[in-house]
């Protein structure tokens, strides 16, 4: 859900419409602000959500096995 | 095609050279949903098997915690609060008894769905002159909240009757028998989110099985399925995380921190599988004055655990673990049903058979439609 407005370990989130009040008292070690996104779960964000990553290692492996494998490396 | 677009997933599995049976296991009701209501199975080669196993919290509840949920509720004065899908799982009386916390609420017991610990909070506090039972289910993503409410400090009159669970004690039971049952595990989003994907290394370490942490969307789930169908193909094994902007590397510190100073890790019932070591949340002696076990024991009663297993006829135990695809039961769409049903896996939203039957699975097939699990 989208971060809309923050009072102290409460966040106000939207996602698709829908708002609901979600504790962040478990990312307090976290730098959040308002317009980030964090997965809820229960009524409580358990996450900061980052930048889309990898969706597998194989990426990665493949990419190196790519240059590794080629005639000119 | 984007690596996001759970179409290339597809297309990279259907290229992997398989030519014998893989079974790949996911311990997650949330993935189980995703899989069955994409119809993922029926896009895939004929070589692979995805299989639910033990994903589902509510289903492995004891009994014996659901009766005594029922019983304060019925007899003392106390408010009783649980999540939703709990309060329809049915334990084993005489027919003439109450036989979910839906059906004792109907005779009289105060008993409230909610949908989260922050809810328990409000209704203890709006009913301060009255004890509140918090009755808890839940895997490490529901329990760690329960511990950050907890931590957060509890109103004089809320109690917890804690039925937390940890996932991988039971994944390690299944990979420490003789016949696990299957060659890949797709390791749950949200209990690495929350614990750290590292939790899952073992079955690398120990178990020489690919393993690979998935999220909830398809594509997410293939990039999991694809990693570990190439790992095993290509015996190069290691723990991948295909769900990284999520459940990022160590886990939630602050979450383990609230779960190791309020509760302890302690030998647990499953119901219909028994005590697995390590596998439960007990909370700490210095919460006492909140822990229902301890502050209303009237309720409790061990020769329950003979009687709680699943219903006579019900195959849970064997869905639970992995070891049939729900409708091998011979219950399914027939005695058992979400509007009649008979086992906690027909109940819960993260049961593997209420979940095949909200996608459209509607009849018992008891001529197994695959090679059973056990064979491998």
């Amino acid at each position: 859900m989208q971060i809309v407005d923050i009072d102290g370990f409460m966040a106000r989130c939207q996602a698709k419409g829908v708002e609901r009040d979600v504790s962040l008292f478990m990312l307090q070690g976290e730098t959040l602000a308002v317009d980030d996104y964090v997965m809820v779960h229960v009524g409580y964000a358990i996450q900061k959500i980052d930048e889309q990553q990898a969706r597998s290692s194989w990426e990665l492996f493949d990419e190196i096995l790519a240059v590794t494998d080629s005639p000119n490396a | 095609m984007s690596k996001h677009d759970a179409r290339f997933w597809l297309q990279q599995i259907r290229e992997l050279p398989l030519s014998k049976t893989l079974k790949v296991m996911n311990v997650c009701g949330g993935h189980e949903r995703t899989i069955s209501m994409a119809g993922i199975r029926s896009l895939l080669p004929e070589h692979i098997e995805l299989i639910p196993g033990p994903g589902c919290p509510v289903c492995i509840c004891p009994e014996e915690d659901i009766y005594q949920a029922m019983q304060l509720g019925l007899h003392e004065n106390v408010i009783v609060v649980a999540f939703g899908d709990m309060l329809r799982v049915p334990v084993n009386v005489p027919k003439n008894e109450a036989r979910t916390l839906q059906q004792a609420a109907a005779q009289g017991a105060d008993i409230r769905p909610i949908a989260s610990p922050l809810e328990a909070v409000q209704i203890a506090q709006a009913n301060p002159d009255q004890p509140v039972v918090f009755f808890a289910a839940g895997f490490e993503t529901t329990t760690a909240p329960v511990a950050a409410m907890v931590a957060q400090g509890l109103p004089d009159n809320l109690f917890l009757l804690l039925s937390g669970r940890l996932t991988w004690p039971a994944v390690a039971m299944l990979l420490d028998s003789d016949q696990p049952g299957f060659d890949a595990l797709i390791a749950p989003g949200h209990v690495s989110t929350v614990m750290g994907p590292e939790e899952w290394q073992f079955v690398v370490d120990k178990h020489h099985l690919a393993v690979a942490v998935a999220g909830f969307e398809p594509d997410s789930l293939l990039a999991a399925l694809y990693s570990v169908l190439r790992q095993t193909l290509e015996d190069r094994l290691f723990l991948d995380n295909c769900y990284a902007e999520v459940a990022h590397a160590g886990g939630n510190p602050t979450a383990q921190h609230f779960l190791h100073n309020t509760m302890e890790v302690v030998d647990s019932n499953w119901r219909g599988v028994g005590t697995i070591p390590a596998s439960g949340y007990a909370l700490k002696p210095a919460y006492a004055a909140h822990d229902a076990r301890l502050q209303f024991p009237d309720h409790q009663d061990p020769k329950r655990r003979r009687i709680g297993e699943m219903p006579p006829g019900c195959d849970c135990t064997k869905v639970v673990l992995g070891k049939i695809y729900p409708n091998q039961c011979r219950l399914f769409g027939t005695a058992c049903t979400p509007r009649q049903p008979i086992g906690p896996c027909m109940v819960s939203d993260e049961g593997a058979c209420r979940i095949w039957w909200s996608s459209g699975t509607r009849e018992s097939e008891q001529q197994p439609t695959r090679t059973t699990a056990t064979e491998s």
